[in-house]
């Protein structure tokens, strides 16, 4: 699988929350690639791209935060809104939904984390369309 | 010269004479439950008979009855007399347990009327009045309670049932309702569609409102007033002891009477159910000295009050009871239902996405009763819309539970805050005392 490791971390809304999270990470020398978060009354989920998933988790979960990690595709592109709309473009014309999506940039580049309906198929229909899937930084 | 009293003799009896009709009284009972199969093991146990009764004193005698006592009882295991002379029923919701069950026979029907329409004369009601009920009709006491009073009392009376306020709405404003009997915060809805068909309610008909049934606050009662132009009257009843007609504010609006004629009022210190002091607060624990079907010795109502010193100025020499200051127990009455946190607890158990801990807050807002459950999710997700359907789900299932929709809350781990020993589940922010 040409996937990387997403945490999503269930953030009600509390003063200081994110703050707990954020320090948590940085004392343990955890790098934050992206973070994303919707606004919504009650309740948010915190998705973030780190340096070490895995740690970070398990750093997080044993401070009593509600973490899950999933997988997500991470689609390298230049850094132009026409390669941003190709590669949404391939998704969608090859049949895809996307739940969600956020981006952030890379050495000169585009990155889009992309949580399709569809995990497996979304993941074969880039490739065979020539998108660069990259795995991450594990 | 028309009367101030619906019944003189009896509400302004001098003290001493009363004391002496409630002997009376409670003997008379006594001779009724002996006929109960429920009380007349303990009385037989506790050496008690009519003749056995001196003194007012006496009471403390008797066993207490509870809640539970009913309900184990259910439905008829109480009774003292046999069913053939009882012609009515009225229930609770039963939604902890059994429901409890209150039996009536036509001359407990016909005291219960008159007592709610003297309660109704008490703060000014007349024959003249058209009285309009919001209460729902059925198994509740306070529809039906209300109706038969009303009408004992001579008033138009207008059977009009709980909700659709548009209708509340038409028929105050055709039939020229003048006085209302509702929770009080069904008065703040209320006048709220009032203002929606740009009416301001202080220009209805209505002057007089009939509250209870809800805890509420000296500020709540002084804002429904000026949201009417109207007087609001705190009335007090439950369906054990009838329903509503039990107690009631005169129009000095300083306590509620409670028509001891009619009951034997103790004020005990719930946890060593000795008497405090007068003035004290304490459980409020009731005797019915003027009921045949179902009479209760010692009833805990676990609603904490006080008696307020000294006498009334209207004349009436019944003893007056503070406003509630709250329960002995962990009932929550809330928007006028009845509530124990162990049903609320009993729905979140069955969702094996929650963990165990949660919270009930009770607040208000818009001088609305507002309940916030806030649940603690036992896992994380990466989807909103499976959190939603949740929610969502979570809610619907309280509604049918506890009969009204509380906001539900989903929460992580360590939110709700941990106590020693006792977990905190009830948070009541409501300023009602």
């Amino acid at each position: 699988m040409k996937t990387i490791k997403q945490i999503s971390i269930f953030l009600e809304n509390q003063r200081g929350k994110l703050s707990d999270i954020l320090t948590a990470l940085k004392d343990e020398n955890i790098e934050i690639q992206a973070a994303s978060v919707a606004d919504t009354i009650d309740y948010g989920i915190l998705r973030l791209i780190t340096s070490n998933q895995v740690k970070a988790s398990e750093l997080l979960s044993a401070k009593g935060h509600l973490v899950i990690i999933n997988e997500v595709l991470a689609i390298e592109v230049e850094s132009d809104t026409a390669a941003f709309a190709n590669a949404i473009d391939v998704l969608t014309s090859g049949g895809c939904t996307i739940n969600y999506l956020y981006t952030f940039h890379k050495a000169g580049k585009l990155v889009l984390i992309i949580r399709p309906s569809n995990l497996e198929k979304a993941e074969k229909v880039a490739l065979s369309n020539g998108l660069n899937l990259i795995r991450g930084w594990e | 010269m028309v009367s101030k009293f619906w019944n003189a003799e009896i509400e302004t009896m001098p003290r001493k004479k009363l004391e002496q009709l409630q002997i009376e009284r409670l003997k008379k009972t006594v001779e009724i439950a002996m006929g109960s199969p429920f009380y007349a093991p303990k009385f037989k146990e506790l050496s008690i008979t009519p003749d056995s009764i001196k003194s007012i004193e006496d009471i403390r005698r008797f066993p207490f009855t509870t809640k539970n006592d009913l309900r184990s009882t259910y439905p008829f295991g109480i009774a003292s007399i046999s069913l053939d002379r009882v012609v009515r029923l009225h229930s609770s919701s039963g939604t902890t347990g059994n429901p409890t069950v209150i039996l009536h026979t036509q001359r407990d029907l016909d005291e219960w009327a008159d007592a709610m329409a003297r309660s109704m004369y008490c703060i000014g009601l007349r024959n003249t009045d058209i009285i309009q009920n919001t209460s729902g009709y059925g198994m509740f006491t306070g529809g039906l309670g209300i109706q038969y009073a009303a009408e004992r009392l001579g008033a138009l009376t207008v059977p009009a049932g709980a909700g659709n306020s548009k209708r509340h709405v038409k028929f105050i404003t055709d039939f020229g309702t003048t006085a209302l009997h509702c929770i009080p915060s069904y008065a703040n809805r209320l006048a709220a569609a009032f203002l929606e068909e740009g009416i301001d309610p202080r220009n209805t008909t209505v002057r007089t409102l009939i509250i209870g049934a809800e805890p509420h606050s000296e500020a709540q009662r002084k804002r429904i007033e000026e949201l009417w132009g109207a007087k609001a009257y705190n009335n007090f009843g439950m369906s054990e002891m009838c329903g509503p007609g039990v107690a009631i504010e005169c129009r000095e609006q300083n306590g509620m009477h409670i028509w001891e004629d009619n009951y034997i009022v103790e004020i005990l210190d719930p946890d060593t159910l000795q008497p405090v002091p007068e003035g004290e607060q304490g459980e409020l624990v009731l005797t019915t000295l003027n009921r045949e079907a179902m009479p209760l010795f010692r009833y805990r109502t676990r609603d904490l009050t006080s008696i307020l010193p000294g006498d009334c100025p209207c004349g009436r020499t019944h003893k007056r009871l503070a406003r509630f200051q709250g329960r002995s127990d962990d009932m929550m009455i809330v928007k006028g239902v009845n509530i124990y946190p162990i049903q609320i607890e009993k729905i979140l158990m069955q969702f094996p996405q929650l963990a165990s801990d949660y919270l009930i807050t009770i607040e208000t807002i818009d001088d609305n009763d507002e309940m916030t459950v806030e649940a603690e999710l036992a896992q994380a997700t990466d989807d909103y819309g499976l959190l939603r359907n949740l929610s969502k789900e979570i809610t619907y299932r309280l509604k049918s539970e506890i009969l009204i929709t509380p906001i539900v809350k989903l929460v992580g781990k360590g939110v709700i805050p941990q106590s020693e020993g006792k977990a905190k589940r009830v948070n009541d922010l409501r300023k009602n005392f």
